[in-house]
């Protein structure tokens, strides 16, 4: 059986492109459009990692990976955020919020799979 | 000088003059930042098409490069084994390629947030000039005095305006090239 893998970001471009990526990997993905999207459909379904852009309508991706570290299904499950945003400061927030990674746009498909491979298998 | 005295003319000449200093100052801050962002959106829409053509070609050529092997290979000019080599190398190279892409694609997104930036700033823009806005006060005759204090109420509001812009005006996007960015485990 596949890992799943949620895909929180309010660029559709930016969300076809990743799951096009993911896909050709050998993962499923599902797309959310912001934070509270990936907040409803986490609880929906208990996905093995977890890639969100910070800069979101609404909840941003630093408020969602909060949200998803209160819940006790989401304790280990590995988040990564992938965003324009690359300062030491908003990191070192990233960091303790509970991401267990930064990925600075734009990725590059080996690369990402990579990353993720490196966590999930 | 007594509360019931006119205002100088020195006074009134001061007002005016921070006034347009302060319209000034905030309205090049604003036109500073779009600016920048427009020439930053011009170098990543301009690598990003180079990288989409320089992607596009290569694919096209691999795909090329693979029909005439293909017909090589039915024409018994390509042994089995050759062929297959010659798939697989080409496979990766595809793949290659379109990662390439991929990576190009994603500037719609970064252009996206640059120009949302922008647009931030042209509001920011017409709130300045809307705080020249004087709501139709009527000043009296001798209204020097109401001037005065029309001039400290305007210059007030563009300084409140110029305070929201320093919070308002950091960048998200500080890319300049469409390469990869970094990636960090922490």
């Amino acid at each position: 059986m596949n890992k799943t893998i949620l895909a929180v970001d309010d660029s559709g471009s930016l969300r076809q492109m990743l799951s096009f990526s993911l896909k050709a990997a050998g993962y499923d993905v599902i797309e959310a459009v912001d934070g509270q999207d990936g907040l409803d459909k986490a609880r929906m379904q208990t996905v093995d990692l977890v890639l969100t852009d910070q800069n979101m309508p609404g909840m941003d991706g630093l408020e969602l990976i909060r949200a998803l570290r209160k819940m006790k299904n989401y304790q280990n499950v590995p988040i990564l955020m992938l965003t324009t945003e690359s300062g030491d400061d908003i990191k070192a927030m990233g960091r303790a919020a509970g991401a267990n990674g930064w990925l600075v746009k734009p990725f590059d498909p080996a690369r990402l799979t990579e990353v993720v491979r490196k966590l999930i298998g | 000088m007594l509360a019931d005295d006119p205002p100088s003319g020195d006074q009134l000449n001061a007002r005016v003059r921070q006034l347009l200093a302060g319209m000034a100052a905030h309205g090049d801050r604003h036109l500073a930042e779009v600016e920048r962002d427009l020439v930053q959106m011009d170098a990543l829409l301009d690598e990003a098409i180079k990288k989409l053509c320089a992607s596009f070609m290569a694919i096209h050529h691999a795909v090329e490069a693979q029909q005439q092997d293909l017909n090589a290979f039915q024409a018994h000019t390509l042994s089995l084994p050759d062929y297959a080599a010659r798939v697989v190398s080409q496979r990766d190279e595809v793949a290659r390629h379109v990662g390439d892409a991929v990576t190009g694609l994603q500037f719609q997104d970064m252009t996206s947030q640059l120009i949302g930036r922008m647009i931030q700033h042209l509001a920011g823009l017409r709130e300045v000039f809307g705080a020249l806005d004087t709501q139709g006060t009527v000043l009296p005759e001798s209204g020097d005095r109401a001037l005065l204090a029309m001039l400290d109420h305007i210059s007030e509001r563009v300084g409140m305006h110029c305070a929201a812009l320093s919070v308002a005006s950091r960048s998200t996007v500080n890319q300049r090239h469409m390469n990869s960015g970094d990636i960090e485990l922490f």
